[in-house]
């Protein structure tokens, strides 16, 4: 009981600090421009955007919007894959031991690692269209990554299709290790190949940049775990249902 | 007497040859494998006839042969990867190698082997008929057909290793050849993509040597930390 009064706590804090981190990616990091417009009266805008006068009229920096979607897709990405790590090691910790609590471990730490992927995918597709202005594009990091999205699919078709609960246990553990060998690829893959996909923190960061980024990562973990330890209770209660059943029916 | 003795402890070379020849003579004897998989990829063959049909005369079709070549080698190889791993289980031949004194690993080298050996066959009959129906090798000379068979080698231990894997575990399944798919091609995904670009590099007017090594290389990669990987977890799918 006290784990899931923590996991609370977690979700609340958690989702103050991702609300806060959106705010303040709006209000208190540097809107990055990109050109300018020339506008024949002055406006007011919530956000420092003039520049100077111009002959014509009042010259204005075009906000880049579509940057601030940088603050939550990039801390969704580290998140799917710190989480998928964690699968992969609960998978590897279940061939050694072979105890059915590291299977569940797996299946829930790779559910939440799904979720933050397809979170990824999401908020990745918008930036993709805002920034390159195409939906999708087969570059290498895309494609690694949506890749890894099919192999964290796979596992759970793997998991669905195998009826003994012990084979199934072995088999999407191996699966999982498999499929885990995608995750660094698709990690560094932008160091190696060139790639259309921005590097982040090669350059460095302003501090009031980092500030939200580092508050929306912390917050997305915090409800992460949270997430993790409610279903990972929910699993454990539905096994002990399952047995007490089996044993009033036996 | 002496040589009773010695059967005992069977050496894993010994094993493994048993192994491998067990394969090999039900093949001779049914011819399944063979066929099915030099049939199927034919039939690959004219379906991208169909796809090519209306491109008309100006298309250069060594731009897109690699990848043709690879999805046909894809295709081949799951059909006969599931086929192989299905025998096995049906037959309970499986079940009998587990009971058998043979080390795990043995078991899983023999069926690997046995896999590239019946698809490097396909691969065989199947790429020269692939360059001179779609007159694919235009551009290519006699040391051409060396380096497609060097990539085609590489790439093919990737599929055989790694395949006779996941094929291991999705006999097991429900859903058989369909989960085979859904694991086989995104695990496969690195490997294909560098064989595919090494293929397509030796095949267009302008052969890229450099390319062409380092995707072998790539590939070769591949197969490294693939084939570990699958050789380390073997033992655990055998054993559920």
């Amino acid at each position: 009981m006290k784990q899931i009064r923590i996991a609370l706590w977690m979700a609340i804090v958690g989702g103050v600090m991702t609300t806060v981190a959106f705010l303040m990616a709006f209000f208190t990091s540097e809107v990055q421009l990109f050109g300018t417009v020339t506008l024949p009266k002055q406006i007011t805008t919530a956000f420092p955007l003039l520049s100077g006068d111009a002959a014509s009229g009042f010259m204005y920096g075009r906000p880049w919007f579509s940057q601030k979607i940088f603050y939550f897709h990039v801390p969704f990405a580290e998140a799917s894959f710190l989480v998928f790590t964690v699968a992969a090691y609960f998978a590897i910790r279940f061939l050694m031991t072979r105890k059915k609590e590291y299977d569940t471990k797996t299946r829930v730490a790779m559910e939440v690692a799904l979720v933050f992927v397809i979170l990824t995918l999401i908020s990745g597709d918008l930036w993709t269209k805002a920034s390159w202005g195409v939906w999708w594009e087969w570059e290498p990091r895309l494609t690694t990554y949506f890749i890894m999205t099919l192999l964290m699919v796979a596992y759970f078709v793997l998991r669905n299709s195998l009826e003994d609960e012990e084979r199934r246990a072995i088999y999407s553990a191996v699966f999982g290790i498999i499929a885990w060998i995608d995750a660094p690829i698709s990690f560094f893959i932008t160091r190696l190949i060139p790639s259309d996909h921005p590097i982040v923190f090669k350059s460095g960061m302003a501090t009031s940049n980092l500030v939200p980024f580092i508050v929306a990562q912390v917050g997305m973990l915090l409800i992460g775990y949270a997430v993790y330890v409610v279903r990972l209770r929910e699993e454990r209660m539905r096994e002990r249902l399952e047995v007490i059943k089996e044993s009033l029916e036996g | 007497m002496a040589e009773k003795k010695q059967s005992i402890h069977i050496s894993g070379m010994r094993q493994f040859k048993a192994i491998l020849k067990k394969d090999i003579v039900m093949e001779l004897r049914t011819k399944e494998m063979l066929t099915s998989m030099g049939l199927y990829a034919l039939l690959v063959l004219v379906i991208y006839y169909v796809a090519l049909s209306q491109a008309g005369s100006g298309f250069d079709v060594t731009r897109i042969a690699g990848g043709l070549l690879w999805l046909a080698i894809v295709f081949t190889s799951l059909l006969g990867l599931n086929r192989s791993l299905v025998h096995e289980k049906d037959q309970g031949c499986l079940d009998a190698l587990l009971l058998a004194p043979v080390d795990r690993p043995v078991i899983f080298f023999g069926k690997a082997m046995g896999n590239l050996l019946f698809l490097v066959i396909v691969e065989v009959l199947v790429t020269p008929l692939f360059m001179l129906i779609f007159n694919a090798g235009k551009y290519a000379g006699i040391a051409t057909a060396g380096w497609l068979a060097i990539v085609l080698l590489v790439g093919s231990i990737g599929i055989a290793g790694v395949g006779t894997l996941l094929a291991t575990m999705s006999v097991n399944t429900t859903g058989k050849d369909f989960v085979l798919a859904v694991l086989f091609i995104p695990v496969m995904f690195p490997l294909l993509l560098a064989t595919v670009a090494a293929t397509s590099a030796i095949l267009t007017q302008h052969p890229d040597m450099a390319v062409y090594w380092k995707m072998v290389g790539v590939s070769g990669a591949y197969d490294a930390i693939m084939l570990s990987a699958a050789f380390a977890l073997y033992e655990f799918v055998l054993g559920a």
